[in-house]
């Protein structure tokens, strides 16, 4: 088995990824970085994200008004220390940016244009038209490029966390291209692959959104954190899932149900006078009611309402938000100059991960993540949007530079024992080529996990259905030892990948739903019609989840409070 | 007709790939490109004309009257007709991207809009044509 | 049928390197929906009729860049491209000028070479320091180069360049396009650089301007245009070395 040396490993290429790999470069000439991903890095899912990322930038702006508006957006759950030092550190990051080529939209005098965003007092949100995770994404990979010190594995799978003495000390990952097994050898190792939408059937994350590095981080007994807050962005196409950006509403976009009634300005749903532009747990909140209420439009794909443009004109739609007309006219059939577009929520964002603290580490030593996948408390119940990426520059960086000063202090690694260790785990993983004995298909299989996500982890959530969905998901676990896989070759076996990939799901998906049946109340992102209110009393606290082959371990975390004491959350 | 290697990787392939495929050739886009660049024979031959008029020129008006009497030739009117509309095609086809191949600004200067641009190359074009048409009928002497 | 679908056929490149020893053909009959595109045919044939099929997809949603392939021989970005532009058989092939790896998925390592080789980031005599701020860019000097900025490295370009087909080592629409993008980048001082890499062997003159690579882009990158542009630019750049020994100003 082939050992690749290096001080750090990053797994994940996307927006964190290559961000922590560029400031360790940067840090050190010297060092050996390995960015490690299942896909060529411009492909990660920070590609999609679509309308822009917060940092104050204006005179009528402060750190204190960023600070209270993403505490207010989290419903108190945020840890306030990591709020205070990302919106002081936001700036600068997204500077960087800047000085990197990133193609920010400017205004007339040739300053960073800002935009409007739900939950945010005034205009921080820094955009490059409607597409700022791709530029952002191509920016960071394209920059990355100039270092010798980054080495790149493409199309790398990883597979299981190496721990030797109570430490990481490597990652044994699938070369997609060749089937064949390899172990990353390095003192410390950063985990930054991003969320899990997959686990649900309508989501506007893309295929590879699948939770893997939440799952290794999980099975080597690392907790997950705060997961059953899971963001449904409000105005996803239907049928697709395709995001449809907040940005829409930012530049003036409206919501309006069969009637034509923007009621959101109508009817009282918490947001006030931000309208549009509450936040979006509020808003998809509004849509379900909206729908219930029986004033949804019935459609092919289920119901929906609509996001109406027309009224901004065809020349701002085509300057401001012209990938949203795109995706409209592609996906939709409708062009959002001419006719409001058919939008529903949909699952886009994971704000609970990894366990980590300021740093991005984990309580396993030589473990880090940052990004989606990591849960530093940024976004407590309720992400902002425009702020994750953001996040994944503040905390890429942070993370990236701690991980590789924990390389220096750690020392060596063990090859012999990693090596030993790694053969243990081939067996696991090449049986799976071509074992055509199973009973259920890996499609299958999904489509039952998915359904069951989708009953019990919705927008609403209540008692009954999720403790259903607990006992699915405990009762399909064991199929995935009877999934059947048909393809035996060893080059680019994406069935295989497919099928880890599954596992890593279900693992996530168990969190999400044990933590989501522990939490008896309602706050941000987590709504439960049997406990409408939020409990500060009983429920102000983080909650963990260990794995355990029997049946997951829950615990819990003290919030770090700061200067904003919980109140009530109203627009 | 693809270069064995097109695109290889610089580094050998970890597996056995195999070789690339042809882009289809026969589709319309890319046999109107062909044809573009099939027409450098027409002006191939058509310089081997001019150089026939030139040698007819210098050998004395007998000469030259032969070869005037040789275009009225079916084959030479056949030949001259595909010439023009080989050059009617190739303008069409270059004025058509000429205006995006210009450079957003050089210094200070920048270029016409690209409607302009195109505008500009069609009335070069009328005007060349008149002046040539004009001299020919004897307008101008 | 009664649900509204439609059946089609498929015909798709399979090869595996360990079984063929040249790419082969599948066919498959795929009940399509009305609004699905080419991609959601090959999912519904990897999921449901045969899991050993390869191809590559993440977003789809036409910003990812994974799933480019030949059909019907035009290059296309499957999630982008609606099946109701096809009659009842579809092709569906690797992309062309690429080695292929495994059914449809192709090699990326000379591409990825090639984007590498034009120095695809902003290049300064000295950094700027992240405390002097973003720079000043006006609205006009973004527009220059914003086209340009929007490759999303999907590759069709490269699989419809007659030149590439010819010329292995051409540079290739998206990595000119790639650097043309920072040398027109106000913020950028590299040209000098980049012209210098662009004036030698199988670059940007060994475009013959047969402007496919515009025709298939699903971006509206129009790489062609960038190649062109970048050819005066370096022309220009050539000429000026020889008035003025400094660095040029623009």
């Amino acid at each position: 088995m082939e050992i690749f040396r290096h001080d750090l490993v990053v797994v994940g290429g996307g927006g964190a990824g290559l961000r922590a790999a560029i400031a360790a470069a940067e840090s050190d000439p010297a060092a050996r970085i390995a960015l490690v991903s299942k896909v060529y890095p411009m492909r990660s899912h920070t590609v999609s994200a679509e309308g822009g990322a917060a940092a104050v930038a204006r005179p009528d702006d402060s750190f204190e008004q960023h600070a209270y508006d993403t505490v207010k957006g989290s419903d108190f759950l945020a840890d306030q220390d990591v709020v205070e030092y990302f919106v002081h550190e936001a700036p600068g990051e997204l500077t960087r940016l800047e000085h990197w080529g990133c193609p920010w939209s400017r205004n007339e005098d040739g300053t960073v244009a800002t935009r409007a965003f739900g939950g945010m007092a005034t205009k921080r949100t820094w955009f490059a038209a409607d597409k700022v995770g791709f530029h952002m994404l191509h920016t960071l990979f394209q920059h990355s490029l100039r270092f010798e010190g980054i080495v790149r594995y493409d199309e790398y799978f990883a597979v299981k966390l190496l721990v030797e003495e109570g430490r990481v000390q490597g990652v044994l990952a699938l070369d997609v291209r060749t089937g064949e097994l390899v172990v990353f050898a390095a003192p410390s190792t950063l985990l930054c692959t991003g969320g899990a939408g997959k686990a649900f059937p309508f989501t506007t994350n893309g295929n590879i959104k699948t939770g893997d590095g939440m799952a290794l981080a999980y099975r080597a007994g690392v907790p997950l954190k705060d997961m059953e807050f899971v963001q449904y962005h409000p105005t996803g196409l239907p049928g697709t899932g395709i995001l449809i950006t907040e940005a829409a509403r930012g530049e003036g976009g409206y919501l309006r149900n069969a009637d034509g009634e923007r009621f959101l300005v109508t009817r009282d749903y918490g947001v006030g006078t931000k309208a549009e532009l509450g936040p979006r747990d509020m808003i998809s909140r509004a849509i379900i009611l909206e729908i219930e209420a029986g004033r949804g439009v019935q459609g092919e794909d289920g119901e929906y309402v609509l996001l109406d443009l027309t009224h901004l004109g065809e020349e701002k739609i085509n300057t401001r938000l012209p990938f949203v007309r795109e995706l409209a006219l592609t996906y939709a059939g409708v062009d959002p100059v001419r006719e409001p577009i058919p939008i529903r929520p949909v699952v886009h964002y994971m704000m609970g991960g990894i366990d980590v603290n300021i740093d991005g580490a984990t309580d396993l030593p030589g473990l880090y993540a940052a990004g989606e996948a990591a849960c530093v408390s940024l976004n407590g119940a309720n992400r902002l949007g425009s702020n994750s990426l953001t996040e994944c520059m503040v905390f890429g960086a942070r993370s990236g530079l701690a991980a590789l000063r924990f390389a220096r202090e750690a020392g060596g690694v063990d090859e012999a024992r990693l090596r030993a260790r790694a053969e243990e785990s081939r067996e696991g993983v090449e049986s799976r080529r071509g074992r055509k004995a199973g009973t259920v298909r890996i499609s299958e299989l999904r489509r039952r996990l998915n359904a069951t996500m989708e009953k019990g982890c919705g927008v609403y959530r209540d008692e009954e259905r999720m403790q259903e969905t607990v006992a699915t998901i405990a009762e399909l676990r064991p199929l995935l030892s009877e999934i059947a896989l048909e393809d035996d070759s060893r080059v680019f076996n994406t069935e295989v990948v497919a099928a880890l990939e599954l596992e890593n799901l279900f693992d996530v998906a168990e969190a999400v739903a044990g933590a989501a049946l522990a939490r008896k109340e309602s706050r941000g992102a987590h709504a439960r019609r049997d406990y409408p209110n939020r409990d500060d009393q009983n429920y102000l606290h983080h909650s963990l989840v260990y794995h355990d082959p029997s049946r997951p371990r829950l615990a819990t975390k003290p919030v770090a409070l700061g200067r904003f004491q919980p109140e009530e959350r109203k627009y | 007709m693809a270069h064995p290697q097109a695109m290889q990787p610089a580094r050998p392939p970890r597996t056995r790939t195999a070789r690339p495929k042809a882009p289809d050739y026969l589709r319309p886009r890319m046999l109107s490109y062909l044809l573009f660049d099939a027409t450098g024979i027409v002006y191939l031959l058509a310089g081997l004309v001019v150089l026939r008029a030139v040698f007819a020129l210098a050998s004395g008006p007998a000469a030259w009257q032969a070869f005037v009497a040789d275009l009225h030739h079916p084959g030479y009117v056949a030949f001259h007709l595909l010439t023009f509309v080989s050059a009617v095609f190739v303008g069409v086809r270059f004025f058509r991207l000429f205006p995006k191949a210009q450079p957003a600004r050089i210094g200070p200067l920048r270029p016409p809009p690209r409607p302009l641009i195109h505008a500009m190359l069609y009335a070069v074009w009328i005007a060349v044509t008149a002046f040539v048409v004009a001299a020919m009928v004897g307008v101008i002497p | 049928m009664a649900d509204g679908s439609k059946t089609k056929t498929f015909i798709v490149t399979r090869f595996d390197p360990d079984r063929h020893e040249a790419p082969t053909t599948e066919t498959y009959e795929v009940p399509v929906r009305e609004r699905w595109k080419v991609l959601d045919a090959l999912n519904y044939i990897k999921d449901e009729l045969d899991p050993t099929l390869s191809h590559r997809w993440s977003c789809r949603m036409a910003v990812c860049g994974s799933c480019g392939m030949n059909v019907n021989g035009e290059p296309k970005l499957t999630c982008k491209t609606s099946l109701a532009e096809y009659g009842d058989t579809v092709r569906v092939e690797p992309l062309a000028n690429f080695p292929v790896v495994r059914d449809l998925v192709v090699e990326l390592d000379g591409f990825m070479d090639k984007f590498r080789a034009v120095k695809p980031w902003i290049i300064k005599a000295k950094e700027r320091a992240v405390e002097e701020g973003p720079h000043r860019q006006s609205p006009e000097e973004l527009e220059v180069f914003r086209q340009f900025s929007m490759c999303i490295n999907c590759m069709l370009c490269y699989a419809a360049c007659p030149v590439v087909a010819n010329e292995p080592e051409f540079l290739g629409p998206a990595a000119i396009a790639l650097g043309h993008r920072y040398n027109e980048d106000s913020r950028d001082e590299g040209a000098r650089e980049r012209n210098r890499i662009f004036r030698g062997e199988g670059t940007i003159f060994s475009c013959s301007y047969a402007n496919e690579c515009s025709e298939v882009c699903p971006k509206h990158v129009d790489p062609a245009a960038a190649i062109n542009q970048a050819k005066f630019r370096a022309v220009l750049d050539w000429a000026a070395s020889f008035v003025t020994s400094g660095p040029r100003e623009e």
